[in-house]
């Protein structure tokens, strides 16, 4: 379905020195340089995956968004997509994607949101009976009717990010790209606007390719993940897969009866670990223990504290991928992949 | 045709749309045109007084005035805002927005343009056009508005509205390279101002300049369909205008395409 082999681009970028003596000099004789935002990533997607892409601010996420949807072309590399090459043939090729870029808008600011929809039913000779379908599909899915007849202008950014999808969903493409469709919303419209992904992903098979920072569309829309940092793919597999490779920690909290009973524990010395696979912290009420669980198992972590101290209430919990994804944009983890 | 016809034709529904809500901006603008307008007749009716003679490069009084007010409809008519448009898409990143729809950019901008000025140009060109032959009459005593002329005139002012717009879409895409076109832009009205005739006629000029001022694609905008209405040409004058007016109007639209072709390779979308 899309196949990514290799893709590289690369910017030239003036470098200039401040101030106007900086802005003349490089105005006669600019100084260049080059700037590989996407470094040889390669990937593939099935027909109905969601892929997940993330990586931190200024990875080349967008980079690569624009390349797959055409609007950049790639420094050297290959990408294809239903059989076609997004940069040869876009007005082709873009009549089967749909693409929201969450920081702009493609719906025409003045106008009322109806007006758009109409206009891009032309676009892509959508017919009346198929257009009408479609609209009380996405309606029902996206809750566009308490707005279709304000002009864009007065939307919500909620409103619009809504409005915005169901632009891009409109001609019923075979690929949906969102970049950060939920950035800056609130919790409430975050969830249906993944619901509404999910539906539609569902229901037609769209292949979702999204960027996020937000950790929460990760975890539930995503099937597989592929994260980039400084331009290069650093992990490509699902969720579990990450949580397994990368978040061997696991984090023993507990409540003793007597917080003082506390100098009695060393686990340092009982397990011999370094900083690195260990780390302890104690409030004065609550314990809690975050451990790398490969190198000691937590049935042994378990019996040690329970011997030594009697508790009020305890528990043990799997690793928080938000955890594991600061841990890798820090390169705290060591990467293998 | 049908097929093109049908897909743009939202597009000047929605220029149509946009423009009513900025109507009361154009007519600022048309205001203030109008006026300058006027001083350019004063200016001139002072000269044809003051200088003793009838005519000034085969130009009556009544041809000037004629000339100042039909240039400057040509002008209004077939005026561009492509290069803002394209300028600031492309400044402000959203040209990235059209490359995602299946259109081309030059149809789409023409047909919004279209729509954006078809009721403020139907509101100024009838009542100008009557002025205009209201004012020789009185001169003249005579009714002579010429319907040739005047076909000639609107074919030959369509073809000016075409080389304007894409002309300016070339420029606009010169916003790859500067990245901000306001300044630009400004220096480049006033230039296609003076080279096209709409300040004064081509004619008027020292005859080598005037020479390579007619060849040059300025002339087509203003001076042509205007000489065209005053019936100052003869046929095969026409018949070369026509022809030149079309080789320019050819000349952009490849021209754009090329541009177009190679911006797209070395492009950077600024912002997100």
């Amino acid at each position: 379905m899309i196949y990514v082999e290799n893709l590289k681009k690369e910017f030239k970028k003036t470098i200039k020195d401040p101030g106007l003596r900086g802005s003349i000099k490089s105005f006669i004789k600019p100084k260049n340089e080059i700037i590989t935002a996407v470094n040889d990533i390669s990937f593939h997607v099935p027909k109905g995956e969601i892929l997940g892409f993330i990586g931190p601010n200024g990875a080349g996420k967008s980079t690569v968004i624009k390349m797959l949807t055409g609007i950049l072309t790639p420094s050297s590399g290959r990408c294809e997509i239903n059989g076609q090459i997004p940069y040869k043939n876009r007005k082709n090729y873009v009549k089967e994607i749909g693409v929201v870029f969450g920081q702009r808008t493609q719906l025409w600011w003045d106008l009322a949101l109806r007006e758009t929809y109409s206009v891009l039913k032309e676009i892509y000779e959508v017919d009346d009976e198929s257009f009408k379908k479609r609209m009380a599909f996405l309606n029902e899915v996206l809750e566009l009717e308490d707005f279709i007849t304000s002009p864009v202008r007065t939307l919500s950014l909620g409103q619009r990010m809504r409005a915005d999808i169901a632009a891009s969903l409109l001609h019923s493409p075979k690929v949906l790209f969102l970049d950060e469709p939920t950035i800056g919303l609130d919790v409430v419209v975050k969830d249906n606007i993944r619901k509404a992904i999910k539906q539609i992903n569902s229901e037609e098979n769209t292949t979702v390719i999204l960027t996020t920072h937000d950790l929460q569309d990760v975890e539930n829309l995503c099937d597989r993940i592929v994260m980039i940092d400084k331009g290069v793919k650093v992990f490509d597999g699902d969720i579990s897969d990450l949580k397994r490779r990368f978040g061997q920690t696991r984090e023993l909290r507990f409540v003793p009866e007597n917080i003082d009973i506390m100098e009695k524990l060393d686990y340092k010395k009982e397990f011999k670990l370094s900083d690195d696979d260990l780390e302890i912290e104690n409030n004065g009420v609550s314990v809690s223990v975050r451990f790398n669980s490969s190198k000691i198992s937590v049935e042994r972590m378990l019996n040690y504290t329970l011997s030594k101290t009697h508790v009020k209430d305890i528990n043990v919990t799997d690793a928080d991928i938000e955890e594991i994804i600061k841990g890798i944009y820090r390169s705290e983890v060591k990467l293998d992949a | 045709m049908r097929r093109i016809f049908k897909i743009y034709k939202p597009f000047t529904h929605a220029g149509l749309l946009l423009a009513a809500q900025y109507r009361a901006n154009f007519f600022f603008f048309i205001f203030g045109d109008i006026l300058r307008c006027f001083i350019n007749y004063f200016l001139w009716h002072a000269v044809f007084s003051s200088g003793g003679e009838k005519t000034f490069a085969g130009f009556s009084e009544t041809d000037m005035v004629v000339y100042i007010f039909i240039s400057f409809l040509t002008s209004i008519i077939a005026y561009s805002d492509g290069s803002y448009a394209v300028g600031e898409e492309i400044r402000d990143g959203s040209i990235a927005m059209r490359m995602i729809k299946p259109i081309r950019f030059d149809f789409a901008f023409l047909f919004q343009e279209l729509g954006e000025r078809i009721i403020t140009v139907s509101l100024i060109f009838v009542p100008m056009m009557l002025g205009v032959e209201v004012y020789k009459f009185a001169v003249t005593g005579a009714v002579c508005f010429n319907i040739v002329n005047f076909i000639l005139y609107v074919i030959s002012l369509i073809l000016a509205y075409l080389i304007t717009f894409y002309f300016n879409v070339c420029y606009g895409y010169s916003a790859f390279i500067l990245k901000n076109l306001w300044g630009a832009n400004f220096l480049k009205d006033c230039i296609v101002g003076f080279l096209s005739g709409g300040v004064i006629p081509l004619a008027f000029l020292p005859s080598a300049v005037a020479a390579v001022l007619n060849i040059l694609p300025f002339a087509s905008l203003t001076y042509i369909p205007v000489m065209m209405y005053v019936g100052m040409f003869d046929v095969p004058t026409i018949v070369f205008s026509f022809a030149l007016q079309i080789f320019w109007l050819v000349f952009f639209i490849i021209l754009q395409q090329v541009i177009w072709n190679a911006c797209v390779k070395r492009m950077s979308v600024q912002g997100g």
